[in-house]
């Protein structure tokens, strides 16, 4: 067996599994890394799972806009003066200005949850970036921040 | 210099500043080392994806807690107007019944292990309250372990490309100086 080439299965493994985005190549060019390199590979490796956590839920937050959406738009069309409301598990009979008023108040919310989302990705983006530079500047080719 | 600093019983991938210094504990042999390290790049990956799964658990509770302060709530803010709420009940999958709810001052909360207990609808609101932030509070020391995990896994697969890359540097410095010595 080539020294070292199980190494390179359980990087690919890791990256399969999208969790281990920096990647020192087994590639036999030696590098010295210090102590700060170090820190500096673990904080991208942090904000890369930070990254993907905030995408998921900004996948959840747009597919509860749709759904809000979706309601309000069938509440337009709906001619009755009592809806059904979920509350928690059973349906509470209310209003139709009711229920209006609490879609808007829900969608409200949702609008700022989304925004406040996309600045954090924004700011993760960012310092990705400064690292991105910062390492491949000294590693070159050695180090690979990329995901497949 | 990386601290031994423990958390949750996880100990710290210490940091290699000089790979040959790092080896002498190995006998100098990389193989050897490459060994341990796999072992215990293993290890924090198992410990990794059991509190991920914890992580997921307590996430899946955190909406249930949410559903039942919104019902405590419902209750709290309709009290004392006199108004009779109409609630549709399931009562198994997709069978509704209609009830109709007067002035309540008390709400029954289910403790787990077959046991209810009736509150008022301040204590049942503060007792919930009170479990939702314990939920937010131990989801995100389990976020912040999980960081710190991260950390770990980084340093010692770090560390073994180093050991590996120091590895093949020898062995071409061997080679070239065989064919040296052959010419």
């Amino acid at each position: 067996m080539r020294p070292g080439s199980f190494f390179s299965a359980e990087v690919s493994e890791a990256r399969r599994r999208r969790e281990s985005v920096v990647e020192i190549l087994g590639d036999g060019v030696e590098t010295e890394v210090t102590w700060e390199d170090q820190q500096n590979i673990n904080l991208f490796g942090r904000l890369n799972n930070k990254f993907h956590e905030l995408e998921d839920e900004i996948k959840a937050t747009k597919d509860m806009a749709e759904n809000l959406e979706d309601a309000s738009n069938e509440l337009i069309l709906a001619d009755e003066e009592e809806m059904r409301y979920q509350v928690g598990e059973v349906f509470r009979h209310m209003p139709k200005e009711e229920v209006e008023e609490r879609l808007e108040t829900l969608k409200e919310e949702n609008t700022q949850e989304l925004e406040k989302l996309y600045k954090e990705k924004d700011s993760v983006l960012g310092k990705m970036a400064d690292l991105k530079k910062i390492l491949y500047g000294k590693f070159n080719d050695s180090i690979n921040l990329e995901e497949a | 210099m990386a601290s031994s600093f423990q958390r949750r019983g996880i100990p710290v991938a210490s940091f290699v500043e000089d790979v040959p210094t790092f080896l002498q504990q190995y006998n100098s042999d990389p193989s050897t080392a490459l060994t341990a390290l796999q072992e215990k790049l293993q290890q924090y990956k198992i410990a990794e994806m059991k509190l991920l799964g914890q992580k997921r658990d307590l996430q899946s509770k955190i909406p249930d807690m949410k559903k039942c302060l919104q019902i405590v709530g419902t209750l709290l803010a309709k009290r004392g107007s006199g108004e009779v709420m109409k609630m549709d009940f399931e009562v198994a999958e997709g069978i509704y019944s209609q009830a109709q709810f007067e002035d309540t001052n008390s709400v029954c909360l289910w403790l787990g292990a077959n046991v209810m207990l009736e509150y008022t609808c301040e204590e049942a609101m503060e007792l919930l309250t009170k479990n939702l932030d314990t939920a937010n509070t131990s989801l995100a020391a389990m976020v912040e372990d999980l960081y710190f995990l991260r950390d770990q896994i980084t340093t010692t697969e770090v560390t073994i490309a180093r050991v590996f890359n120091w590895d093949v540097h020898q062995r071409r410095k061997q080679r070239s100086l065989k064919v040296d010595e052959s010419s």
